[in-house]
């Protein structure tokens, strides 16, 4: 079987990761462009064909509306979560979105997991491109502060990518198994997250133990929409008030130049990490030029709302752990957004101690993701995880109350039973709603899943059902069902409220066949280079032999001609033109082979050991 | 399926080999993880007697040595039955873990166990002694609704009345709190003794009504803090 890679599936990039076993260090993959970061960008051409990553960004400015980012966001939402969302971000949503939004790119329409699952090829393809082998198996993280939902719908992404997906785990939880490895820290841990679009808080306890160290989660907390985007978004409307205001032209109406707008605002807010003022010097589809020196102050005060909003999960993560913000023995700062001075400051002033910033933030997440696959793959050796549920889980009751039945910051995996049985004489379904959340109401916490069990007519209160609810390692729920008369297990077909079912992805994996194609198209490739790669080292070992001296100048200048051909089609991504050029490079060497050959007899006739010939 | 004692649930068999097993984790033949034993209690489940004085420190370390052995992380490579088995055991134990850690869900969970203690069914009834304090802080409470709703002048001084009547309330919780632990190590010098069902009914029943009380203060402590952060909202 393959390796496993650690795969960091971010709101603006999207890494991949390995376990390096000769350094025992997790290590990053670069892409073609050598850099670990993928933009998590995806575009349609006109074609019809998909491309993901840096390629599909530079295309965000040249054709935006074939172009989506921060697919995250929509994640395992309904169209209702997002009002919010589409006000500020360029998402096209499709009028067919029911209970998983749709949207739209050029004249296609995709789902969020499908569109994440583009991403997860390209990284896919970094890694085999890296390995020379096929990867099939990988551990994602998610925001700790992920609702089933969502959870659910990276699950579906890997599954479309042709990805098993062998464990979700949770980005700061990610976090602090790198930085454990990195420094062998102790104590209790708090990670604070914030991303490029989500923010999450997780407080850990590590431990020595006298089989290895243990990971624990006491508490979590977050907020699924809050991070570097928002940053980027209230940068922008400053921008384009005062480009209202002065040029009396509202850049929303020109979809490229906003794009190229917001690319230049990004810069400059990652500049004033570094320097106290940014001039923007942005040239107006009007042709004048919009002027504005940015200063790190105005800037700091605009975001000060967004970083204040960060600080109550920290105080309930902390509430829940029951702990206090002077006990922490370390803090630790990942995610992108926690470059800006200002959520530095302010994380240090509410701990009381300089937080780790040693590992670069961009990579941190991916890196224990990386930890976590080798951990799988080898089984528990001496790393042990212990991740909690961030939010309780419970069904309706009468009156539309929320019964607990597990409650959030349980270590996963966890689970509760309940007993079900009818009011009505012959009911043959008992109808269930389950909920996340931390609110009395039904109507006020996140519906997961609605389904009915079966049950045989009785007279009420006769049926006895036994439900099994299960929250795995992932934090995604499973529900059995059980009778207890028969002791029969009931299958339970569950409707996910916001998430395509099992048929919907299996269908999504039946359309994209023609991916599944590329991907066994990527495979050949890989292989037929790694194929040629071991002949033209042969070939080329056989020519530095004094036996190739005997070779006539044609002959030699045929092979050198059929080397120079198999190393431009290895360069290409054609695997077939790659095995035609080896076999003439095969044919050219036949001569040379022989000649090598013979001379290996007569020198074992010599009594010459082989190794020395 | 495996062949299983009717009364305990146990597993006679192992699911693999098919050698006889006992109620351990894993299979002494084989070595392959084995199905929980059904309806098995969370006690058992951590190797302990039904006792409600613990060692917080040593139960984590307990949890933690069976966590390395159940965890899910170890099944991966196995099979869909292995890798269910490991959910189920590991869910189960940190299921254990999180009701046995807490004192209150400790005995909570005994007593209803043991019947005493039906889900849903506990007394919301003022506790006669504290009846007079009970209706002094309900008028307390609707004093500064309404002064809340008419914009009343009154709000600092009720205000400081809650906040008085909260830390009464809070200092009765923590006299419960202490009675129960007495009633803990009563009950377990009482197992130690090889105690007679009826006396270990009865002291399960005077644990009952200290809970009944416990959550009753608990719930008018919740209701101030519910108001006076209305207050501070």
């Amino acid at each position: 079987m393959g390796r496993t890679v650690g795969i960091d599936l971010g709101t603006t990039y999207s890494l991949v990761a390995y376990m390096d076993c000769e350094t025992g260090r997790p290590r990053c993959i670069p892409g073609p462009y050598g850099t670990p970061l993928c933009p998590s960008v995806v575009s349609v051409d006109a074609d019809g064909s998909i491309v993901a990553g840096e390629a599909a960004r530079r295309r965000l400015l040249t054709q935006p509306d074939r172009t989506i980012y921060s697919v995250k966001r929509l994640m395992g939402r309904g169209v209702a979560d997002i009002a919010e969302d589409v006000k500020l971000f360029p998402f096209r949503i499709a009028p067919e979105s029911e209970h998983v939004i749709r949207v739209r790119l050029g004249d296609r329409v995709f789902t969020p997991p499908e569109v994440s699952a583009f991403i997860l090829r390209e990284l896919k393809s970094w890694a085999e491109d890296y390995f020379q082998e096929p990867v099939s198996r990988a551990v994602i993280t998610v925001p700790a502060y992920f609702n089933d939902a969502q959870r659910q719908a990276t699950k579906d992404a890997g599954r479309l990518a042709g990805l098993e997906v062998l464990r979700l785990v949770n980005e700061p939880t990610a976090a602090a198994l790198a930085y454990g490895l990195h420094q062998e820290q102790r104590g209790h841990v708090a990670v604070y997250d914030l991303g490029g679009g989500t923010f999450d808080i997780s407080i850990l306890k590590l431990i020595s133990s006298a089989e290895g160290d243990i990971y624990q989660v006491l508490a979590t907390n977050g907020d699924t929409h809050l991070g570097g985007d928002d940053v980027d978004n209230l940068l922008l409307a400053r921008a384009r008030q005062d480009i209202i205001e002065h040029y009396a032209l509202d850049i929303n109406d020109y979809p490229e130049a906003l794009q190229e707008l917001r690319k230049d605002l990004i810069a400059a807010k990652h500049a004033l990490s570094d320097s106290d003022a940014h001039p923007i010097r942005f040239p107006l589809p009007s042709g004048s030029v919009y002027f504005r020196e940015l200063r790190r102050a105005e800037f700091q005060e605009w975001i000060a709302p967004l970083v204040d909003r960060s600080m109550k999960p920290v105080k309930m993560a902390l509430a829940d752990a029951k702990l206090k913000p002077q006990v922490m023995d370390e803090v630790v700062l990942v995610g992108g957004s926690t470059r800006i001075p200002l959520v530095r400051r302010r994380v240090e002033e509410f701990f009381g101690r300089r937080p780790h910033t040693e590992l670069n933030p961009d990579e941190v997440v991916a890196l224990g993701a990386a930890v976590q696959a080798h951990i799988l793959d080898r089984g528990v050796e001496n790393m042990l995880l212990l991740d909690v549920t961030p939010l309780s889980l419970g069904i309706e009751t009468m009156g539309g109350v929320v019964a607990k039945l597990i409650p959030r910051n349980s270590t996963i995996p966890a689970s509760a039973q309940e007993l079900f049985t009818t009011g009505v004489d012959h009911q043959t379904g008992i109808d269930l709603h389950v909920l996340q959340g931390e609110r009395e109401l039904a109507a006020d916490c996140r519906s997961l899943a609605r389904f009915q069990l079966k049950v045989p007519p009785l007279p009420a209160g006769m049926a006895r059902v036994e439900v099994r609810f299960t929250i795995d390692a992932s934090g995604i729920l499973q529900v059995h069902a059980k009778d207890l008369h028969t002791g029969e297990a009931r299958s339970v077909n569950v409707q996910p409220s916001y998430g395509l079912t099992d048929a919907e992805v299996e269908r999504m994996l039946e359309e994209s066949i023609d991916f599944a194609e590329q991907d066994f198209a990527q495979r050949q490739l890989i292989e037929a280079r790694n194929e040629g790669h071991a002949i033209l080292h042969a070939t080329e070992k056989g020519l530095r032999e004094e036996a190739a001296a005997e070779l006539p100048a044609a002959e030699r200048a045929r092979i050198d001609v059929a080397i120079g051909a198999l190393r431009t089609a290895m360069a290409g991504t054609d695997y077939k033109l790659v095995r035609a050029r080896m076999d003439e490079l095969n044919q050219a060497t036949a001569n040379l082979a022989e000649l090598l050959i013979n001379r290996v007899l007569h020198a074992t006739v010599e009594g010459k050991r082989l190794d020395e010939v | 399926m495996p062949e299983t004692n009717s009364t305990t649930g146990f597993a006679l068999t192992c699911w693999s080999c098919n050698v006889r097993t006992d109620d351990g984790q894993f299979c002494k033949g084989c070595g392959k993880i084995q199905p929980a034993p059904a309806g098995s209690d969370y006690f058992a489940l951590l190797g302990l007697l039904p006792k409600l004085a613990i060692d917080p420190a040593a139960l984590e370390q307990r949890f933690h040595q069976l966590s390395w052995k159940l965890h899910p992380d170890n099944f991966v490579r196995s099979g869909d039955f292995e890798r269910s088995l490991s959910l189920d055991r590991s869910s189960q134990l940190n299921d254990a873990y999180r009701t046995l850690r807490e004192p209150v869900s400790r005995v909570e969970y005994l007593l209803r166990r043991r019947g005493v203690r039906k889900e849903g069914a506990t007394k919301q009834q003022a506790p006669p002694e504290l009846l007079e304090e009970v209706f002094a802080l309900n008028e307390s409470l609707d004093e500064l609704r309404s002064a809340r709703r008419n914009g009343g002048s009154r709000l600092v001084d009720l205000r400081q009345k809650l906040e008085a009547a909260q830390q009464n309330f809070e200092t009765r919780l923590a006299e419960v709190d202490a009675k129960l632990e007495t009633m803990f190590s009563a009950w377990d010098s009482a197992l130690d003794r090889g105690a007679d069902e009826s006396e270990q009914q009865e002291l399960m029943a005077r644990m009952n009504e200290i809970l009944n009380r416990r959550s009753y203060i608990r719930n008018l402590v919740a209701n101030v803090q519910h108001e006076l952060a209305e207050e501070n909202a």
